[in-house]
């Protein structure tokens, strides 16, 4: 049986007396492409913070990669994409810039080139030279998955990779995830709705309360009222 | 650090604040310490390293604030760069700001209290890189703690500048003695506890600043 790339195990995280996650069990392979939805402040977010080590859980433990996300060695992190609600990147650079100090970071072989090849994925590439600061909201969420992607990490963490997006966007990012799936990352994102990626089988999980649960499909998820009214439908 | 100097290049606005604020200190005390005792070199020393102070708290705030613009931070500590590597960026942003500043803190200095450009003013330059090593340091890990506070701004001073009063005494004297001319042997005692300043806090930020910064 393969190792998973994310596993948690009884995984709780409180802020002082509020308990945001409790016993939340969660497995996925290489591979594998999950969403999990939940009203705000279900914890969604601070799943995906701990997943990528950014936190620490209040009890229970994360493994990425087989590895405790409180200490996870720079070879570990480098093979973690993540985008979160803050995009991580400079407003006084420009697009391009961005994504070549990010290239750089992660070491990757031709920065500029693969900063000019994701620009051009993303739909950016005639704002390449344009400052940060002056991208939309839509934009610079481009921006932070590109941002993200970049290294072609092996765990991608998406935190609302939809939210702010029009419908070219929202095209493009849902593409990306089908790529990242189909090359065999393991894509983990955070979502109001469940969008459709044609030709990926989403594993849907729920938060509720601080505990995770797993839908078998996405109809069944669809078919709750609860769910329902979050969708809109 | 290339990308902290293109910021800067870009933007200027922590090295025009850190001039500016330079001046209207060493602007004040010349007017405070009256005509009387603005040609004597503690006077001098004193105001120089005052405005140093200052501008270095700026410096190192600076370094850090635009790591904190949509959470960059989080993007740093997520890479494959060890937390110490991005210590020494910072504590060398933080640094190359501040030496701009004492350029011209020294420049306005000479101005103001009608000293004479001369050999004095070599002898003060190694006195000043470890006046500037030491406080950035120090700034820069107590920055990384305090950026993450309500009111961070307001609390840097407060801890940074009773850790640094022993270098900023020695360096206050060190360079009233290289401005009256004195030799180097004369101000050994201040320079080794300047140096031991700055290999205890380059050394503690080296070790620390990951359990700073690691909780944002």
């Amino acid at each position: 049986m393969p190792a998973p790339v994310v596993e948690t195990r009884s995984l709780a995280k409180t802020y002082g007396p509020a308990v945001v996650l409790r016993e939340v069990q969660l497995r996925l392979l290489a591979g594998a492409g999950a969403f999990i939805i939940g009203g705000n402040g279900a914890g969604k977010s601070t799943l995906l913070r701990i997943l990528a080590g950014l936190e620490a859980p209040s009890d229970g433990q994360a493994l990425v990669f087989g590895q405790d996300t409180r200490r996870l060695a720079a070879r570990y992190r480098r093979r973690i994409g993540l985008m979160a609600h803050q995009s991580f990147l400079y407003p006084n650079l420009t697009a391009r810039e961005n994504l070549e100090f990010y290239a750089e970071l992660y070491s990757l072989a031709d920065p500029r080139a693969c900063a000019h090849q994701w620009l051009g994925r993303v739909g950016l590439a005639e704002v390449a030279d344009t400052r940060v600061r002056a991208f939309s909201r839509g934009m610079e969420q481009r921006l932070s998955v590109a941002r993200a992607m970049l290294a072609e990490p092996a765990l991608l963490l998406l935190d609302e990779p939809f939210a702010s997006l029009d419908h070219d966007g929202a095209e493009i990012v849902a593409a990306l995830i089908r790529g990242a799936v189909e090359r065999g990352a393991c894509v983990l994102a955070t979502t109001h709705g469940i969008p459709e990626i044609d030709g990926v089988e989403l594993a849907v999980f729920e938060i509720s309360r601080g505990r995770l649960m797993q839908h078998a499909h996405k109809e069944e998820v669809r078919r709750g009222g609860r769910i329902r009214s979050l969708l809109g439908r | 650090m290339r990308k902290d100097l293109r910021l800067e290049l870009r933007s200027g606005e922590s090295t025009l604040a850190l001039l500016a604020l330079s001046m209207l200190v060493l602007v004040v005390l010349v007017f405070a310490l009256g005509a009387a005792r603005v040609r004597s070199v503690d006077a001098a020393a004193g105001a120089l390293w005052v405005a140093m102070v200052f501008a270095g708290m700026l410096g190192a705030n600076r370094a850090l604030l635009a790591e904190r613009d949509n959470g960059a931070i989080r993007g740093l500590l997520l890479s494959p760069l060890d937390p110490s590597t991005l210590y020494a960026a910072k504590l060398c942003a933080a640094l190359i700001f501040m030496a701009v500043a004492e350029v011209g803190a020294v420049i306005l200095m000479v101005l103001f209290f009608n000293l004479d450009f001369d050999a004095s003013m070599a002898r003060l330059a190694p006195i000043l890189v470890l006046g500037a090593i030491g406080f950035s340091a120090l700034a820069t890990l107590l920055s990384a703690i305090t950026g993450r506070t309500r009111g961070g701004d307001m609390l840097l001073p407060i801890l940074a500048v009773p850790i640094f009063v022993p270098a900023l005494i020695a360096g206050v004297k060190a360079s009233a003695a290289a401005l009256a001319g004195a030799p180097f042997e004369s101000m050994g005692d201040w320079l080794k506890i300047m140096i031991a300043f700055d290999v205890l806090f380059v050394t503690a930020g080296y070790l620390l600043f990951e359990h700073v910064v690691g909780g944002e």
